[in-house]
């Protein structure tokens, strides 16, 4: 019965842990999954905050089984064979009264085979103190029976060594007893029965007794005496001078024997043992200073012998003595485990008695010097010590921390976690709690020590324990910014959440570590592939407010509603409201200041139509914007994806609210202003979504969309009609076309804007009404910087394509659907999307509202924002819808093509006051109506005079920048409403085209009276042909210039075929040079050729005679040339309604002041001179028209295939009114031998100017070459000409009269006459002047050293207003004129 | 010899303003946050140490198993954790970067404090780890 339950005792427990080691092991792990399922209740909440962990004392934040497995642990190692303590000091040897033959089961019960091996292997003293005890029920009968037997007992085993007990004496049954005696030893009773009830008090008594007496009477007395005896023993071999010289000598005869791995075997009978049971025993009866010298005795002996186990033990003795002798308390119970940890409790007490400070030093030196010792001893031994070393850094730790070394304390703890994983565990989680205790708290040695044994736990199988570390950590690493500690933290909590099935809690921490750029491909798609195996494990759908994937870019919100501006495209929409303001008015602005003369004057603000109604006049309508039922919100919002890894998203959509009225809104936009209402408000709103879908006042939409790693997407999202929509796809390039759009609009407002500051004198000449870009030099810059800008563009959009490959993940940007069917206020709150499937994701559109409770200055600010999401739904409206038909994506420059506009209403009610205005006149025209069916390139041929009537229609039409649809247009009931237009591609590069059309109501009870109609395109021009021409005087014949045209094809594969050159004004006339075949040979130009032709250009008007002031146009033929050889090509007229209507825009566009190329491709070749009557320059400006075809294009049935290039205001050389030509013979015969030769010439001169003109003409006797050639270039001396006459002569002279021209300055010809000559000269009148020269030696002479000299008198006509403009006076050099003069002999 | 080494800034409020791996061992997937645990735990023991030396330069101030934290005292601090014992390269090396680090400071796009994430510190703090460690 001793032994029946052996696992329960210790003595048991020994024998169980002999037999089987793993037991221990096994026994400890039990401790701790228990303690772990225990604590499972507490998983789901929250990590507490560290300041709240830091503020709870120790034991509540030590989890309170430490103190149980520590205890386990420590009598794991107990019953070792070289400590005393446990050996057994009495056997108490019961038996029942029952058993048939209680005398011969004693003496089995004490058999000593069945005695542990310590005992029987002689390492124990066999020889222990027997008390034997027989146990009676009073319930099985009376005790006459156990008194017989205990006599036989007494005259058996002695007469002190026996006892009866009798029990259950309390007949009538159910005593009621404050505690249960018997219900710690019995686990597995039934809760019903009541154990003890049959006790008595005096039954109780008597058990007190037995045991009182064993101990005082038995034990005590026994231990007593044999600490006498061994006293005595060992005194007399050990102690005294005497035998430690005998113990010296015996030992070095010991020395030889062989040693084993731990040491000498001593057995109990030895005088070490000896010594050290006396110690112990000593120790135990408190006789600290016996046990003391009896410990120090032995360590030495022990060390000698390399006895490293038994030294260490003696060595922890040694320091318990310390201890125990310096506080001098007593052992309450000896009979209590000793080993338990009341032990360092009653330390803890000892130091609460506050013992003199210097005794605490000098004992904690020692004690940590021992510790220390028996620690590294126990290391040493390896695997065999380990569990001693354990034990002994348990007590040493609890010393640390007894004196509030928690640091050293928690190093201990590191020092004691061997191999086994479990154990290091708890080992490695009682150094963090150890960290945490300490003063000042090492709380990141705390989280980290956790995360190690949280590691271990899970090692183990320990899943809960580990969860329970990680939380701790947790509470540590909660905002820290080490990003992949806590991407550590989160994602493994999450997954053992999710091991244990818990998978909501395992979402909850899962999705922290989402949003992981910075960490490796292979890492994101653990994460995220953790993550959607655990949702979709789950089965159902989570819904997650501020989801980190994607990341919803709210600065990129935009917002695009149609007030009164309705848009007919989506490239043409401009953000009518977005979150920051910022962007919102640079598209609007280049609207408004298209729209500016069109809508009402009073409608300066968006705002205005609604001053017809004033009960709408309320100010917070006035702060929110403005949509009509039935017509679209759309809603713009990036989408970030920040991995490597593609995810993908779907069902995008809006979360919107509706209310009839707005007074309904407040309290909700009141309540949104903490995040967690907000997140409710969301809630509440999907949930409500999804019940009634059917029946709310607006339809949402939804789009599906991938996002590959690394990518930036814009969603549109958009309110709409349903039945007009429906869901539908855009391609994923327009999406970012359309953000280069943005860009190069913004690029350009930027760079246009110096520009105009700087030429602004060049401006003011222009028409005021066209918007900057459109002015001639800002245009200009826009056609160089386009080309470049796409470019800055494109890596995005390149990038974004490939990704999309290499995912075989199309990205697409689509649209929702939601309609505003009723009249109210519609809120949109937020966006929802669905992530994998099986996660919805929101995020809440209103900007950030904790940050604005901050600032008080920031309440304006708050309004505004707030109401950017708000919208006042109005009835609905007719809308028109445009379409551009017929417009290419891609033309040439040159192109000129006739488009059509087509206008519908789907609504009943008719709009009418139709206007038109168009942001770039220059490439888009206003055609007539009857243009809708004539044959475009025909009707350019040239007819007769009768067709003039044209022009002035067209030039009429070209002063209205607002174009007015006729009186009687109206629109309505979906009949389509169909105008013309006009479109030439005047310079390369991507151009926005801008279309704004006014209409109003037919309907005056509209809420709204009029609203815009907003088109625009995009336009890439080509470059074509490049034109350029240079004028230069012809030196033989006055008013003549030569042209020269150069023609460069910059295609890249098309060839052109040019038709024909034109002027516009009559009074140039231009004829070829050279017969057409020398010219083109090839008929045409293929890409990358070039041409060059020259032409006679001919004043008409000059050689008209005088009286005809006003030139005939339609007389003169000479304007067009044909430049093809195949005649069967009409010649076009440049006069014609499309063509002057665009070269009259050239010539406003093209700059005045320079020659310039014009890059341009046109199969015609119009070139025009321009000489107009009232113009303020001389006739020396010439517009020229081109005209080409592109060969072999027949595809496009919408290309009329007919290219204008236009290069306008081309100078001629000359500057000055006055022409002039020297006329002479170019060829005398003079016998120098006589006299020198005298040569008469004449100078005729005309006066092209129309006022009079005072002409001076210096002769000069010296070589031009002195002279500078102009006024401007002072410094600069041309040499060559005097050189070239000096070779000229010598070569016809030969050396003699070289040596004359060469040794003296006298120039070989002199000019006679009057050197200086005046003449007066009327307008436009012509005269001549004699020259006379006089040649003294034969040789070919340049008679250009001459200068006229001519200024303006300014008589009577134009003379005030136009002298600023113009020169008044100036200087020409003489043209080279050579004359020959050959000796005649 | 394949060498463990882990460099960090940390600046005020333990927040890392660079990090690097600049060991030659082969990488491992989980010793990226490993390492930053061990660096951050070895925080508690500096910020013990600060107020209680003068010198710069520590060496080996914590352990875990075979790696050393040193640390070199800036107003920020500069940490490096190593297997290597070659205490004249690590210091060396820290002074060097502080040399760079002073470079970043004084940009003056820089706000101190902010994570520095030029590619020039990055590339030459990765040249003196090859050179000195």
């Amino acid at each position: 019965m001793a032994m029946a339950d052996q696992a329960n005792t210790p003595l048991g427990r020994m024998l169980l842990d002999e037999i089987t080691p793993a037991v221990a092991k096994e026994r400890l792990k039990q401790v701790i999954t228990f303690a772990g399922e225990n604590d499972v209740s507490d998983l789901y909440s929250d990590p507490p905050p560290i300041e709240s962990v830091l503020t709870t004392s120790q034991s509540e934040c030590l989890p309170s089984w430490f103190r149980y497995f520590n205890k386990e642990l420590v009598r794991t190692v107990s019953f070792s064979e070289h400590e005393a303590f446990d050996h057994p000091v009495a056997s108490l040897v019961v038996v029942s009264s029952k058993d048939e033959e209680p005398i011969n089961k004693f003496v089995d019960l004490f058999n000593t085979n069945q005695l542990p091996s310590l005992l029987n292997d002689g390492a124990m003293d066999p020889k222990i103190l027997k008390h034997f005890l027989l146990v009676h029920d009073n319930l099985d009968g009376t005790p006459e029976k156990a008194l017989k037997v205990l006599a036989d007992m007494r005259s058996t085993f002695g007469l002190n060594a026996c006892r009866l007990l009798c029990l259950n004496s309390f007949q009538d049954g159910l005593a009621d007893h404050q505690e249960n005696l018997w219900a710690p030893y019995k686990s597995d009773a039934s809760p019903g029965q009541r154990l003890g009830c049959f006790l008595s008090m005096e039954d109780l008594d008597e058990l007190t007794d037995i045991m009182q007496d064993l101990s005082s009477k038995q034990i005590i007395p026994h231990m007593e005496q044999k600490i006498r005896v061994l006293n005595q023993q060992v005194s007399a071999t050990r102690k005294g001078f005497r035998n430690q010289i005998k113990n010296l000598w015996w030992r070095k005869g010991k020395d030889d024997t062989p040693e084993n791995n731990n040491g000498p075997m001593y057995t109990f009978s030895s005088i070490e043992s000896q010594i050290r049971v006396l110690g112990d025993y000593a120790f135990m009866l408190r006789d600290y200073e016996l046990a003391l010298s009896n410990y120090r005795l032995l360590s030495t002996d022990y060390k000698l012998d390399k006895a490293w186990k038994r030294y260490a033990g003696v060595q922890l003795l040694l320091l318990w003595r310390n201890q125990c002798s310096v506080g001098n308390r007593a052992f309450i119970n000896t009979g209590k485990d000793l080993m338990g940890l009341c032990f360092f409790d009653d330390l803890e007490y000892w130091e609460m008695m506050g013992l003199t400070y210097f005794m605490l030093d000098q004992s904690r030196k020692d004690a940590e010097y021992s510790m220390e010792n028996a620690f590294t001893t126990y290391l040493r031994m390896g695997s065999s010590g380990q569990r001693n070393a354990t034990r002994c850094g348990l007590w040493w730790v609890e010393m640390l921390k007894s004196r509030d070394q928690y640091k050293e304390a928690a190093s201990v703890y590191c020092r004691i976690s061997g191999e086994d994983p479990l154990h290091s565990a708890v080992m490695l989680e009682q150094a963090s709690y150890c960290y945490l205790l300490a003063k000042p708290p090492m709380l990141r040695k705390y989280g980290f020590h956790l995360i190690l044994s949280g590691d271990l736990y899970k090692k183990c199988d320990q899943t809960k324990h580990a969860i329970r570390t990680y939380r701790g950590a947790l509470s540590v690493f909660k905002r820290t910014t080490w990003n992949r500690i806590r991407d550590h933290l989160h994602f493994h909590i999450g997954k053992w959440y999710a091991f244990l099935g818990m998978s909501d809690v395992a979402i909850k921490y899962m999705l922290e570590v989402l949003d992981c750029s910075y960490q490796s491909k292979a890492t994101q798609e653990l994460f995220l592939r953790d993550f959607i195996h655990i949702v979709q494990k789950t089965g159902k759908t989570f819904e997650v407010f501020r989801l980190q994937l994607p990341i919803v870019n709210i600065s990129s919100l935009k917002i695009v509603f149609e007030d009164h501006r309705t848009f007919a495209s989506p490239a043409a929409e401009c953000i009518l409201t977005d979150l920051l303001k910022i962007q919102v008015n640079v598209r609007e602005s280049l609207w408004r200041s298209l729209e500016e003369d069109m809508i009402p004057s009073l409608s300066t603000t968006r705002n205005n139509w609604l001053d017809s109604q004033p009960k709408l006049m309320e100010k917070k309508y006035k702060e929110s914007n403005v949509c009509v039922a039935g017509e679209a919100i759309k809603v713009d919002i990036g989408f970030k994806n920040p991995l490597q890894v593609s995810v993908t998203i779907s069902n995008v959509s809006l979360i919107c609210q509706h209310s009839a009225t707005a007074d309904e809104m407040e309290p909700d936009a009141n309540s949104s202003s903490s995040e967690n209402q907000n997140d409710e408000v969301l809630r509440k709103l999907v949930s409500s979504r999804e019940l009634n879908s059917d029946t709310s006042s607006f339809t949402l939409s939804e789009v599906d969309i991938s996002l590959g790693g690394g990518e930036t997407i814009v969603v549109h999202a958009r309110v709409l009609d349903r039945q007009l929509v429906g869901k539908h796809h855009l391609e994923p390039a327009g999406a970012v076309y359309r953000v280069q759009l943005r860009r190069i609009v913004l690029h350009v407002f930027v760079f246009t804007l110096p520009l105009r500051v700087r030429l602004g004198d060049a401006l003011e000449e222009e028409e005021p009404d066209l918007r900057p870009a459109d002015r001639s030099p800002a245009s200009r810059s826009e056609a160089t910087l386009l080309p470049c800008l796409p470019q800055s563009a494109d890596p995005q959009s390149r990038g974004r394509e490939s990704h999309a490959d290499a995912d075989a993940t199309p990205a697409a940007a689509a649209q929702l659907t939601v309609t505003p069917r009723v009249e109210g206020v519609l809120n949109i709150v937020g966006v929802m999307w669905k992530l994998s499937g099986s996660l919805v994701g929101f995020h809440s559109l209103e900007p950030n509202v904790t940050r604005k409770k901050v600032a008080k200055g920031n309440r304006k600010l708050k309004h505004s924002k707030s109401s950017n999401l708000k919208f006042l739904v109005i009835k609905s409206l007719p809308k028109l819808d445009g379409v551009l038909h017929h417009l290419p994506k891609t033309v040439y420059v040159g192109d000129i093509r006739r488009l059509s506009l087509e206008l519908n209403n789907p609504s009943e009610i008719a709009v009418e006051r139709l206007k038109m205005k168009i942001s770039h006149p220059r490439f888009l025209n206003v055609g007539n109506p009857e243009d809708i069916n004539i044959v475009f390139p025909a009707c350019l041929e040239k007819k007769d005079s009768s067709a003039r009537s044209n022009v002035k229609v067209g030039t009429k039409k070209i002063l209205d920048t607002v174009f007015l649809f006729p009186e009687d247009a109206t629109i309505h009931g979906g009949t389509p409403f169909v105008w013309p237009l006009w479109l030439r591609a005047a310079a390369p590069g991507h151009i926005s085209l801008y279309i704004t059309l006014y209409y109003e109501m037919g309907d005056l009870s509209a809420v709204m009276r009029y609203r815009t109609l907003r088109m625009h395109y995009i336009l890439e021009v080509l470059p074509s042909l490049d034109v350029s021409f240079h004028i230069s005087t012809c030196p033989s014949k006055m008013e003549e210039f030569r042209l020269r045209m150069d023609v460069a094809n910059r295609t890249k594969s098309d060839s052109f075929k040019v038709l024909q050159l034109s002027s516009v004004r009559k009074e140039w006339g231009i004829s070829l040079l050279q017969p057409i075949e020398t010219n083109f040979p090839l008929e045409s130009l293929s890409a990358g050729q070039a041409l060059s032709c020259f032409f006679k250009l001919k004043n008409d008007r000059t050689l008209a005679p005088a009286e005809e002031k006003v030139p005939v146009l339609s007389n003169v033929q000479g304007t067009d040339v044909r430049l093809g050889s195949d005649t069967s090509e009409p010649v076009l007229d440049t006069w014609s309604s499309p063509l002057i209507d665009f070269h009259h825009y050239e010539r406003v566009h093209q700059p005045t002041d320079q020659k310039k190329i014009v890059p341009s491709c046109c199969l015609i070749f119009m070139v025009v001179l321009n000489s107009f009557m009232h113009d303020q320059r001389y006739q020396d400006t010439v517009d020229f028209v081109l005209i080409s075809r592109r060969q072999g294009d027949d595809s496009s049935p919408n290309s009329h295939n007919i290219f204008s290039h236009h290069a306008c205001h081309c100078e001629i050389t000359s500057s000055s009114p006055i022409s002039w030509l020297v006329d002479g013979p170019r060829m005398v015969h003079h016998n120098f031998s006589g006299s020198f030769c005298e040569i008469n010439l004449r100078m005729a001169i005309h006066n092209s100017s129309d006022s009079v003109v005072s002409i001076h003409i210096n002769t000069l006797d010296s070589t031009p070459a002195t002279l500078s050639p102009s006024g401007n270039e002072a410094g600069w001396h041309d040499i060559s000409l005097l050189n070239d006459n000096i070779k000229v002569t010598s070569d016809v002279l030969g050396g003699g009269v070289q040596k004359s021209v060469s040794s003296g300055s006298l120039s070989p010809f002199i000019w006679s006459g009057s050197s200086s000559t005046r003449v007066k000269l009327d307008a436009m009148s012509t005269t001549e002047v004699p020259l006379l020269l006089c040649v003294f030696s034969p040789g070919t002479y340049d008679l250009s050293n001459y200068v006229l000299h001519w200024s303006l008198l300014s008589v009577n006509e134009h003379g005030d207003s136009g002298a600023g403009s113009r020169q008044s006076s100036g200087t020409c050099q003489g043209h080279p004129f050579y004359i020959t003069v050959l000796q005649q002999d | 010899m394949a060498t463990t080494a882990c460099f960090m800034i940390v600046s005020r409020n333990d927040i890392p303003i660079y990090e690097a791996e600049v060991g030659t061992a082969p990488k491992k997937e989980d010793a990226a946050h490993q390492h930053q645990f061990i660096l951050h735990a070895a925080l508690d023991i500096v910020q013990d140490l600060a107020w209680t030396t003068s010198a710069m330069f520590l060496k080996a101030i914590d352990r875990f198993n075979d790696l050393a934290v040193s640390v070199y005292f800036i107003h920020t601090r500069l940490m490096l954790l190593h297997d290597s014992r070659n205490d004249d390269g690590i210091k060396t090396f820290f002074q060097e970067v502080h040399e760079l680090y002073i470079k970043i400071l004084l940009n003056p796009l820089y706000l101190p404090g902010s994570r520095i994430t030029s590619s020039q510190f990055d590339t030459k703090v990765r040249a003196l780890a090859r050179k000195y460690l």
